[in-house]
């Protein structure tokens, strides 16, 4: 399983690409509105692509991945490898 | 309006309005009542004042209210004491949240389109149900009863218990027109513990008495001109820029009128040390139409995001155009939410193709810089408000084809004229122009709260502000007017 510092740089490299600026670790993305619906789809998709792993959505809400450290946490509860 | 909305909206009339003396009155009393009593006795005080209130409307229908919670608990236990078939319970809990409102809300319309079909295949029609009011607030207490049922299945909500279900549902601030409102952010407030502080009765008044003059002064008086523009019996077809004014007047009338109302709730809830979310941030300053979601309605963009389109579209990263289909199709849904009318479901069509089409605009100029120009920023944010002004028409007109005439007048066939009173562009553009200075005068007002630098005239502008909101509340009282929201 991945290590939580490779998920958070991912994190952090992910959400800064789509706010389109760096972001710190407590900043809100999501209740701040600095990312909208189709960008939290956008933010997995792209996690999923950079770490090679699947997320599961099911039972999952986009307040789970208010902030880098949110989407570390979460990414680390509900990840599994790619299939392929 | 249609006629199923004009039934509904007819025997809605009651004597406890929100933007009315008796209600004034009643919560002058419930919060001196809520403070003076201990803290132990103050929900089930508040469980009691949320039940006379919705009572005060249709005695009966607070079997609705209690019926959904009844349903909705009986379903979360079972979600809880049988977890391996948890879905099936929360699915179940869903269905009859969705089959009461339907039955309510949606048995007429869904006779009538039947009808229509079954006309041109020459086959018999039903006959329509015998009209029944639509109990207050249903479409907002059953969003939030989905939402806890979903969040009980993610366990997001430990130990539910069937008095802090009913008082999340029936806490009479929000519960019958918004703000929509979570669970895990409401019921963790419902302890009612918090020590008396006058903090809660300014901030409370500041929000109750602003929403007061945004309903009574403003949104009325709008009312009054926009519906005969929009009702109007008139065989000639409306010009070009009386078309456009009556829309504008639209737009800012369910505005105020709607933000208004959200005032009064989150200021009724601050009175008793409660804080509700807000509901909108000045949404005619967006500069596209994915920001004015993000300004309008927030707690329902809030629901429809977290319980209807991330669910629905994770299983789409890949295909954009079933992202922009299912986008079209969410927005579709929530004209639907509004009302039983096509006018609504085409707003909210529009919408969605708004939002798809900046979404498209904005990939496609992805290193343009003359896109990042002010100019090209200007109008992009005059070209927002054209087209949000543009779909308030189906929304508001008596029927599809009004909505196609004004539509055409404001578009294609092009007239000149302007044929209503003074008074009512004058006002419109005096409401305008309060739109564009809001946002400033409240972030300088936010600033000085933040660095404590209160200027010293607040001291006595503030009881001054309460004594003319309340003067212009009572001048400009109608009875009879109300809350668009309401028959939502």
């Amino acid at each position: 399983m991945l290590d939580e510092n490779t998920i958070r740089n991912a994190a952090r490299e992910t959400a800064s690409e789509i706010v389109g600026r760096s972001v710190s670790d407590g900043q809100r993305l999501i209740s701040s509105g600095l990312i909208d619906s189709l960008s939290i789809l956008k933010l997995i998709g792209s996690l999923e692509k950079k770490l090679h792993i699947k997320i599961s959505t099911d039972g999952l809400q986009p307040d789970d991945l208010d902030d880098v450290q949110l989407i570390t946490e979460t990414v680390q509860r509900v990840a599994r490898p790619a299939a392929d | 309006m249609s006629s199923i909305r004009r039934d509904a909206v007819s025997v809605l009339a009651s004597d406890m309005q929100i933007n009315s003396l008796s209600y004034l009155f009643f919560l002058v009393a419930a919060v001196a009542v809520f403070w003076c009593i201990p803290v132990g006795w103050r929900r089930p005080f508040v469980l009691v004042a949320s039940v006379f209130f919705y009572a005060t409307w249709n005695t009966a229908f607070v079997a609705v209210p209690f019926s959904i919670c009844v349903a909705v608990y009986g379903a979360s236990r079972l979600m809880i004491a049988k977890p391996a078939q948890s879905r099936r319970w929360m699915w179940m809990g869903i269905a009859m949240v969705i089959a009461v409102l339907g039955f309510f809300k949606y048995r007429n319309f869904a006779i009538a389109n039947w009808n229509s079909l079954m006309l041109w295949f020459g086959a018999r029609p039903l006959s329509f149900a015998a009209a029944i009011a639509l109990p207050l607030g249903i479409s907002f207490y059953s969003f939030e009863a989905i939402s806890y049922l979903i969040d009980v299945r993610q366990n997001r909500l430990k130990n539910p218990r069937f008095t802090d279900l009913s008082l999340f549902i029936m806490f009479w601030p929000h519960l019958i027109a918004g703000p929509i409102v979570r669970a895990r952010e409401l019921m963790p407030q419902l302890s009612f513990a918090a020590k008396f502080d006058a903090k809660f009765i300014f901030e409370g008044l500041d929000r109750l008495i602003w929403g007061l003059v945004q309903k009574n002064v403003i949104a009325n008086t709008l009312g009054a001109w926009v519906d005969a523009g929009f009702l109007s019996k008139s065989v000639r077809l409306p010009s070009t820029p009386d078309s456009w004014f009556t829309a504008i007047a639209f737009g800012l009338q369910i505005y105020f009128d709607f933000a208004g109302y959200s005032n009064i709730a989150i200021g009724t809830a601050r009175l008793l040390g409660i804080t509700l979310p807000e509901n909108f941030r000045y949404p005619y300053n967006a500069a596209n139409p994915v920001e004015f979601w993000s300004r309008w309605h927030m707690t329902l963009s809030r629901w429809v995001r977290d319980y209807l389109f991330f669910p629905l579209n994770t299983h789409f990263l890949d295909s954009r155009t079933a992202l922009y289909t299912s986008l079209i199709g969410t927005m579709c849904l929530v004209g639907l939410w509004h009302g039983a009318g096509w006018g609504f479901v085409i707003w909210g069509a529009l919408h969605g193709v708004y939002l798809v089409a900046y979404r498209i605009v904005e990939a496609w100029g992805v290193g343009r810089a003359w896109l990042k120009a002010s100019a090209t920023i200007a109008a992009l944010r005059i070209g927002t408000l054209a087209a949000i002004t543009a779909a308030w028409v189906p929304f508001r007109a008596a029927s599809v084809q009004k909505a196609g005439q004004m539509l055409g007048a404001m578009f294609f066939r092009l007239s000149a004229g302007m044929h209503y009173s003074l008074g009512f562009y004058l006002f419109t553009a005096a409401i305008v122009l309060l739109c564009a200075v809001e946002p400033y005068v409240a972030q300088k007002m936010a600033a000085w709260d933040l660095a404590g630098t209160r200027p010293s005239w607040r001291i006595v502008a503030r009881p001054l502000a309460y004594v003319c909101g309340l003067a212009l509340f009572i001048i400009f009282d109608e009875h009879n007017a109300q809350f668009i929201y309401f028959q939502f």
